[in-house]
């Protein structure tokens, strides 16, 4: 045998016993990112991770706590402050028992937060969803979470190639490691790696842990949730499908309306339709808690996770 | 990436078993089917246009097959196609080769699958390297199975990857940046970044293709030698895209070059050498995409590569014949100098004009 043939057959060896120790490592980082408590973002609004969590609920529709789900743009997300910061992350941390995911996404528009808030309304208790104006979704979603046939016509979203789908399958069975890469990567770094290494590597070039977040607390005062609308018109029709879904299978859906877009009657009818699983909630935030008037500072975000928080515990 | 698409690794599979189970003689036919489902599976229809470009070369009387070839990239870089054809650049400029060589006397007419297998050649049909037909006619020819092979293609390939995926595309991150520089250090730290994003991410492809022909017993040209250590820009750029470097010299350079000596600028070498390096890398910045950012791009370098080689013959031999000129502390400060002015150079090639002079205004404190 030559040396370029042991060689091969060394590296291929090594691949099978690393193999073997794939789904233990994939099971406790998974558990320890979704079921722990480091604030749950997509860092840097990259969409790497949204398909292994959206896998990683489907598979475990029920997990230690409570689950609850924020989608929505830029403000809920947290723009310009960090994660723990966000409102997501700070209705987690005043709600108690909850595990909570952002899931918010600069940009997003409510055709995302459909397709996203369809293919786990299964394993959330509560979804939190941002009423936006633009109904469409990003064409790549229908490449990274699971998208039925109509709302892939519907949102034009794209599809991965069956060829493709199919060989990954098979490749998958026989190299695990191949199979649950992006997972792997998701749930040890919380997105892929090179936005990991790209959002750490001022740590990591001086040798330093990256920060561990922690809790903030705040001392803001508080927001109201006002029953005032100031929009007109009907409300987005994709809003509707996603409170007969949430209705449908018996699910906790909470329209955030943060600019008052919603039309006084439309919302009277919305909430009496839909009541008691489906809701619009008018949230009014003083400027003073907006750092651009439009994104909340850190005591904004803590004063609308209070409110929320109380809202749900009022029900 | 295509290269690590489930299909395109499929069809390299099947292409590898079946290349070495045919005779030697249908080899360039395998090359040529394989690598035309290839190309229909990624870039469908424009298999056409590829096919007209192939017997156009073969057939057709040289001016017109130029003509048609260069006419086809015109439009495309003019942008005025949806989807720009895959590797079209890459396969003009190897149809162009074809066509000047045989209309130079120095090649006879290929056999029709040659040169099919030669234009379909999946692994360098997607960003090069730009091949010459008569060496990878012979590659092909004296490819063989082997251990060796296999596992220097996977150990390429690898390295490709790593250097795509781990360093390139976390590089991209920080050149995306760009979108609301403010500061002088903010705007060194993104053209740096994209000055080594470009190099890795580049190389990165080569090394793939380079890979995926070698486990196949095929050996291509290198296209990268470590550009960033060449002490002067001519050395740049025989480190630099050495493939596209080697064809602009032998189909611009020389021939403009003769065709200026033929002018009454025949007394006049170093203004001929001048307008020469110009025109070849407007060109070159025209190749890359017809827009002014990119022709200005290849006009920087055409002018440093002029300036270079006047100063290199005007440099009086005092200078020239001192120890300290040949030493590697100049070495170094000529490697640096060469850096800094090639990583300038890049910024019309990755942002639009406007935006290039507002980060050039900001690196040189121009602007707040």
């Amino acid at each position: 045998m030559s040396r370029a043939a042991r060689r091969l057959l060394f590296v291929v060896l090594w691949l099978l016993l690393a193999d073997c120790f794939v789904p233990p490592i994939l099971q406790r980082a998974e558990h320890a990112r979704y079921e722990g408590s480091v604030p749950f973002r997509f860092e840097n609004s990259d969409l790497f991770a949204l398909g292994p969590m959206v896998r990683y609920l489907r598979e475990h529709p029920h997990g230690e706590r409570r689950r609850a789900m924020f989608l929505g743009n830029s403000i809920v997300f947290g723009y310009g402050i960090p994660a723990r910061d966000a409102v997501p992350a700070q209705f987690e941390a005043l709600a108690g028992n909850t595990r909570v995911f952002n899931a918010a996404i600069n940009g997003q528009e409510l055709g995302d937060s459909y397709l996203v808030g369809k293919s786990v309304i299964d394993s959330v208790d509560t979804l939190f969803v941002q009423l936006i104006d633009r109904e469409g979704a990003r064409p790549v979603l229908g490449t990274l979470i699971p998208v039925d046939d109509d709302d892939a016509r519907r949102f034009h979203v794209e599809r991965r190639s069956a060829v493709e789908t199919t060989l990954r399958s098979l490749l998958g069975r026989v190299w695990r490691l191949y199979a649950v890469n992006d997972r792997l990567q998701a749930a040890l770094f919380g997105t892929s790696t090179r936005q990991y290494l790209y959002l750490h590597k001022k740590e990591l070039l001086r040798g330093r842990a990256p920060e561990a977040p922690g809790a903030t607390a705040s001392n803001a005062p508080p927001v109201t949730l006002s029953a005032a609308h100031n929009g007109s018109g009907p409300l987005p029709r994709t809003l509707l499908d996603l409170a007969a879904v949430a209705k449908a299978r018996r699910k906790r859906l909470v329209v955030l309306d943060f600019q008052s877009k919603g039309n006084a009657a439309a919302v009277a009818d919305f909430n009496t339709a839909y009541a008691p699983y489906a809701e619009i909630v008018t949230i009014v935030v003083p400027d003073a808690l907006e750092y651009d008037r439009m994104h909340f500072t850190a005591a904004g975000a803590h004063a609308v996770a209070a409110a929320l928080v109380a809202h749900e515990a009022a029900r | 990436m295509i290269f690590t698409d489930l299909r395109f690794v499929l069809l390299f599979a099947l292409c590898w078993a079946t290349f070495f189970a045919v005779p030697r003689g249908w080899r360039t036919a395998t090359l040529a089917v394989w690598g035309m489902i290839f190309y229909v599976t990624y870039a469908g229809p424009f298999i056409g246009i590829v096919l007209l470009l192939a017997v156009a070369a073969l057939f057709a009387p040289a001016p017109l097959a130029g003509f048609l070839i260069v006419g086809v990239l015109i439009y495309v870089k003019l942008g005025r196609v949806a989807i720009v054809p895959l590797g079209i650049s890459y396969l003009a400029f190897e149809l162009l080769h074809v066509v000047i060589e045989r209309r130079r006397g120095r090649m006879t007419k290929p056999a029709w699958c040659d040169l099919l297998g030669f234009v379909f050649f999946a692994p360098a049909r997607i960003a090069g390297p730009i091949k010459r037909l008569p060496p990878f006619l012979a590659a092909v020819e004296e490819a063989e199975l082997s251990a060796e092979n296999v596992y220097a293609g996977l150990l390429r390939i690898l390295l490709g990857l790593a250097k795509k995926f781990i360093f390139a595309d976390v590089l991209a991150l920080t050149v995306a940046e760009a979108g609301y520089v403010a500061t002088m250090r903010h705007a060194w730290i993104i053209v740096l970044a994209f000055s080594f994003q470009l190099f890795l991410d580049f190389s990165a492809y080569s090394d793939i293709a380079i890979g995926f022909a070698r486990i196949l017993g095929i050996r291509l040209p290198e296209n990268f030698n470590w550009p960033y250590l060449a002490a002067n820009i001519r050395e740049f750029w025989e480190r630099w895209h050495i493939t596209l470097s080697q064809w602009v010299r032998d189909y611009i350079f020389v021939p403009c070059g003769r065709a200026l000596f033929r002018t009454r600028l025949r007394p006049w070498p170093n203004v001929i050498a001048a307008i020469s390096y110009l025109v070849t890398f407007a060109i070159v910045g025209a190749w890359h995409g017809l827009t002014a950012a990119f022709v200005l791009w290849g006009v920087y370098h055409g002018a440093l590569l002029a300036t270079y080689h006047v100063a290199r013959l005007k440099m009086p031999p005092r200078i020239t014949d001192h120890p300290w000129y040949d030493s590697r502390a100049l070495r170094t400060l000529g490697i640096l100098t060469t850096f800094l002015l090639v990583t300038i150079g890049w910024v019309p090639f990755f942002l639009p004009l406007g935006k290039s002079l507002h980060l050039w205004s900001l690196m040189f404190g121009f602007s707040r």
